[in-house]
């Protein structure tokens, strides 16, 4: 039971987390920066500011849910390059446990 | 603009790919430049929250910081003693802030325990008040003590080995140690039996007192002993650390409250609501906050006022506070601006410690310019090396801090041993114990300093081609501020033991070579004011027929702390106006060597029944009769407007003399003939051509055979009474002359360091110099100059400051002026001095710099 109660912290999803994840996710190879931030607003109603949108996304880079490369630069963007992310396979599993976890809470509860 | 701002903040790829993704949507959006600044701010917010600032690689920091210290002992040493002597002064004034404001009494729960009474009154209320509180506050419905104690804090007389000693002592309710929840240490406490009218009066000693005059032995319980006029039965001793309520006041008996005069005056006429005064400490019930035993105690309080209504009811309110430290508000209200003046002298002490660090630290960064220059070359960002930085000086202030804490628990042992400087020693007593509180505010002190002489180095760390003549400037920067801040202390310092031998040797009107004071209780039930005048009569014969006596004389005050005071009028007219007064026997003032510049002294015929005489000092002289012939006029004496007051005629004049503490003005006061006037305690001075000290053993032993049970106090020198006088200055001189010498010492320390430093970047220069020709006696000038012009910038800057702090100091400077040149220019000169010495050494090495080996060098 060590594993579950040091290690399942380490693996725990917070619910940004697990939104980014899930916009990386939907947009396939088309998820950079700008994409991710739209997908996320349009989806879910709410403001992502590009401090918070980097920040989570190199903490899932770190725990190595995220890998991300650089393409060549671009005109559009001041002769810069864009940063794009893909979702590894400890990601999937992360999302999926997280998925599972709900269904288990939602399971036979229902809100009056 | 705010892109700059961006790629400053996240540096490298990271920012570049931020900005380009907020450029490709400031297009999108088609502008909106308040979108762009609110998007960098929130990069700026997320780097700067403190999760990310302690993300994991500080411990990676801290660890390279470790083995860097280790690696280089010396520095790490020298810096961690410099922080450790300034963060071990402050620990040690920040305990006795501690013990004097926050600290719990050393008892159960004491959380719970808290202070009654009426703030207005010096949280004081009538006994009759207390006994209405006590019931209904402990009802059961609506409970809001579950005990409450009444005490009263005096001093009284405990008689042993043929010496009386005044001790501080409580007179206190029945239910006290319960309350407390302490229980005795050998014996008991009291029982409600002993709390009543005629019962067996009983007493618990302290531990003190059972160590000093009874060596602890087991035999003590069931003695009798003579405190104040009556013999007391010990029934038990307190617990040891238990001092009482209000330390640092020390409480060494404990009696029934019932066994004092005016509580069974009030037990015998339960009609008297205005006395006797108590103090109140109650244990809270269960649930009940301070706050809400506040409000309940109001109520109460009103309700009490309408049962038992009364002309002259207390006004003030009632307030409830936890007991911590001094629970006396006279103590805190005295010791809060001392505590204030030590502690902003140990943080400039501190200060200047950090400064020496942050010195070192940029000496070590001048070497360590290569392995920074390598870390940024493999990558390191300037915020990389600022943390670096950063970490080791935490390492640095988390070692001084702890060794902080055992400087300032060993220096707090110094301490709390020299206290006895204070007046009537034993009285007052500072534990010290480190707590939590000490230990946080200790570790605080680390971080706040591993802070600030970080911070300077670090900045410079960071800078990309941090030049090496900034730095030297900077350090000189440092330099200078060490020495002029020391220098403020240095002379404060000064000013105080100046003033303290200034007023020494102020002439305090009278003689005091020579006499010795005994003070002896004549009073109730033993003598009544004729018999004691008689036996009065019978020890100043005694003692005139001793070998190697002068004189001896009776006054009521001792010189010096006359503090008994009257009011005078020329007429009944007039609004009568407070007058020092003291009561004098008959060769009072040639014994003491006061001279009567008109008219006559006391003599035989001032007898009780004769005219009442007065004789008075010049001041109230010229004050009452400024243009007549004093001798012959009438002075009518009495505060009290509505009794008779009794009117007495001048028969002398005065010379004017010092009567409560040296550095007083001039005072109006009256002299009254000891043979009109009465009071139960006298003091016999007895000049003797010889060493004073040396006639204590027969003077004791002949007032023991006058009278075996005659109460002697304290003997001693009236030199020795003087110089208690002026304890509050004698302490605060000696501190703050350790304190001057501490930041002295560490200054120089500092300045040894940069000349040193000096010296060693300019190996090459003096080589060259040497080379072509220059003696080595300008090679030493050259060093000493540099060290010198340091100094004498920082002793202008601290003359300069001294001058505007020293002024705080005016009431404790007896009359001297707070820019007394010769403490100014001493304190300078010692700082000269030191200086000298400090870049003599560096100076001594530059000159036995070996040319063919300095041009060698690099």
């Amino acid at each position: 039971m060590v594993y579950n109660s040091e290690l399942m912290s380490d693996h725990y999803l917070g619910e940004f987390e697990q939104v980014v994840l899930l916009a990386v996710l939907r947009l396939g190879d088309d998820a950079y920066g700008v994409p991710i931030r739209r997908e996320i607003e349009k989806r879910c109603a709410r403001k992502v500011t590009v401090g918070a949108l980097y920040s989570t996304l190199d903490r899932l880079e770190a725990k190595e849910y995220l890998s991300s490369w650089f393409a060549d630069p671009t005109a559009e963007r001041g002769g810069r390059s864009r940063r794009y992310f893909r979702l590894e396979p400890a990601g999937g599993e992360a999302l999926a446990r997280a998925k599972s976890m709900f269904e288990r809470m939602w399971k036979g509860v229902r809100l009056a | 603009m705010a892109e700059r701002l961006l790629r400053r903040l996240v540096p490298g790829r990271e920012g570049e790919i931020i900005a380009g993704d907020l450029r490709e949507e400031f297009a999108a959006r088609g502008g909106g430049r308040i979108w762009y600044w609110g998007e960098v701010l929130s990069c700026v917010a997320v780097r700067l929250s403190p999760h990310r600032l302690t993300a994991p690689d500080l411990r990676q920091d801290l660890h390279y910081a470790v083995r860097v210290l280790r690696r280089n002992p010396g520095y790490a040493l020298t810096a961690m003693v410099c922080l450790a002597l300034g963060i071990g002064v402050n620990s040690t004034v920040f305990s006795m802030v501690n013990e004097l404001f926050w600290q719990p009494l050393p008892l159960p729960h004491s959380g719970r325990l808290a202070i009654v009474g009426r703030e207005s009154d010096g949280m004081a209320c009538s006994y009759r008040d207390y006994l209405e509180f006590r019931q209904r506050a402990s009802a059961p419905a609506g409970r809001l003590f579950s005990g409450l104690v009444a005490y009263d804090d005096m001093r009284v007389a405990i008689d042993s080995g043929g010496m009386s000693h005044i001790v501080g002592a409580d007179a206190v309710t029945a239910n006290f140690a319960d309350v407390l929840e302490m229980p005795a240490q050998l014996g008991r406490w009291f029982m409600p039996e002993d709390d009543r009218l005629g019962s067996d009066p009983v007493a618990v000693i302290g531990d003190g007192t059972w160590a000093r005059l009874f060596g602890r032995s087991p035999d003590v319980i069931g003695q009798r002993v003579r405190i104040g006029t009556e013999r007391y039965r010990v029934i038990g001793v307190a617990p040891p650390g238990f001092v009482g309520m209000s330390p640092p006041h020390l409480v060494e008996i404990w009696m029934p409250l019932a066994s004092q005069p005016d509580v069974r005056d009030l037990l015998a006429n339960p009609g008297e609501w205005e006395r006797p005064l108590v103090q109140m400490i109650g244990r809270l019930a269960d649930g009940q906050g301070t706050r809400e035993a506040e409000a309940g105690m109001r109520a109460l309080d009103a309700r009490i006022r309408r049962d038992f209504p009364r002309d002259n009811a207390p006004a003030g309110a009632i307030t409830v506070a936890v007991a911590t430290g001094a629970s006396r508000p006279d103590v805190r209200a005295v010791a809060a601006p001392m505590a204030a003046l030590l502690l902003s002298v140990t943080a400039v002490v501190l200060l200047i410690a950090c400064v020496n660090v942050a010195n070192l630290i940029l000496s070590r960064a001048a070497v360590r310019r290569h392995e920074m220059a390598v870390r940024r070359a493999l990558g390191a960002g300037p915020w990389r090396l600022v943390r670096q930085t950063l970490a080791e000086g935490l390492v640095l202030g988390a070692g001084g801090a702890a060794l902080g804490l055992a400087v300032g628990y060993w220096s707090g042992r110094l301490l709390a041993r020299s206290l006895p400087g204070f007046p009537h020693g034993g009285m007052l007593a500072l534990r010290l114990d480190p707590d939590w509180r000490v230990a946080a505010f200790a570790a605080a002190a680390g971080l706040a300093s591993a802070l600030l002489f970080t911070l300077a180095p670090a900045m410079d760390a960071a800078r990309i081609n941090g030049g090496g003549s900034r730095r030297m400037r900077q350090r000189d920067v440092y330099v200078v501020a060490q020495v002029a801040l020391s220098l403020v202390l240095l002379i404060a310092a000064t000013l105080l033991v100046r003033a303290l031998e200034h007023a020494l040797e102020v002439d305090p009107g009278f003689a005091m070579a020579g006499r010795l004071e005994a003070r002896l209780s004549i009073s109730e039930p033993e003598y009544t004011a004729d018999t004691g005048r008689l036996f009065l009569d019978r020890v100043l014969a005694a003692v005139q027929a001793m070998p190697n006596v002068q004189s001896a004389t009776i006054s009521h005050n001792t010189p010096l702390s006359i503090t008994d005071a009257t009011c005078a009028a020329p007429d009944t007219n007039t609004r009568p106006r407070r007058t020092g007064s003291d009561i004098v026997a008959a060769g009072y003032f040639d014994t003491i060597g006061i001279p009567i510049l008109r008219g006559r002294a006391f003599e035989a015929r001032d007898r009780q029944g004769a005219p009442q005489v007065v004789v008075v000092n010049e001041t109230l002289a010229r004050r009452y009769w400024p243009a007549k012939e004093p001798i012959g006029q009438s002075v009518w004496l009495g505060c009290d407007t509505k009794a008779p007051r009794t009117v007495a005629q001048v028969v002398g004049v005065a010379r004017d003399a010092k009567y409560a503490s040296l550095d007083e003005p001039p005072q109006p006061f009256v002299y009254r003939p000891l043979a009109q006037d009465w009071v139960g305690f006298m003091t016999l001075i007895v000049h003797t051509p010889g060493r004073p000290e040396q006639f204590t053993a027969p003077l004791r032993a002949a007032l023991a055979g006058l009278d075996p049970d005659l109460r002697v106090y304290e003997i001693e020198t009236l030199e020795e009474c003087a110089s208690g006088s002026l304890f509050r200055v004698r302490w605060q001189a000696a501190l703050l002359a350790v304190f001057g010498g501490l930041a002295m010492v560490l200054a120089a320390v500092g300045l040894y360091g940069v000349v040193a430093y000096t010296v060693a970047q300019q190996t090459r220069e003096l080589g060259i110099r040497m080379a072509i020709g220059a003696q080595r006696g300008d090679l030493l000038w050259m060093v000493l100059g540099r060290g010198l012009r340091l100094t004498a910038l920082g002793i202008a800057m601290g003359l300069l400051l001294s001058a505007a702090a020293t002024r705080l100091l005016g009431g404790l400077l007896y009359g001297m002026s707070p820019l007394d040149p010769v403490s100014f220019a001493a304190a300078s000169l010692a700082w000269t001095a030191v200086a000298m010495l400090a870049s003599y050494v560096p100076a001594r090495r530059a000159m036995q710099v070996d040319p063919v080996v300095a041009l060698r060098w690099e």
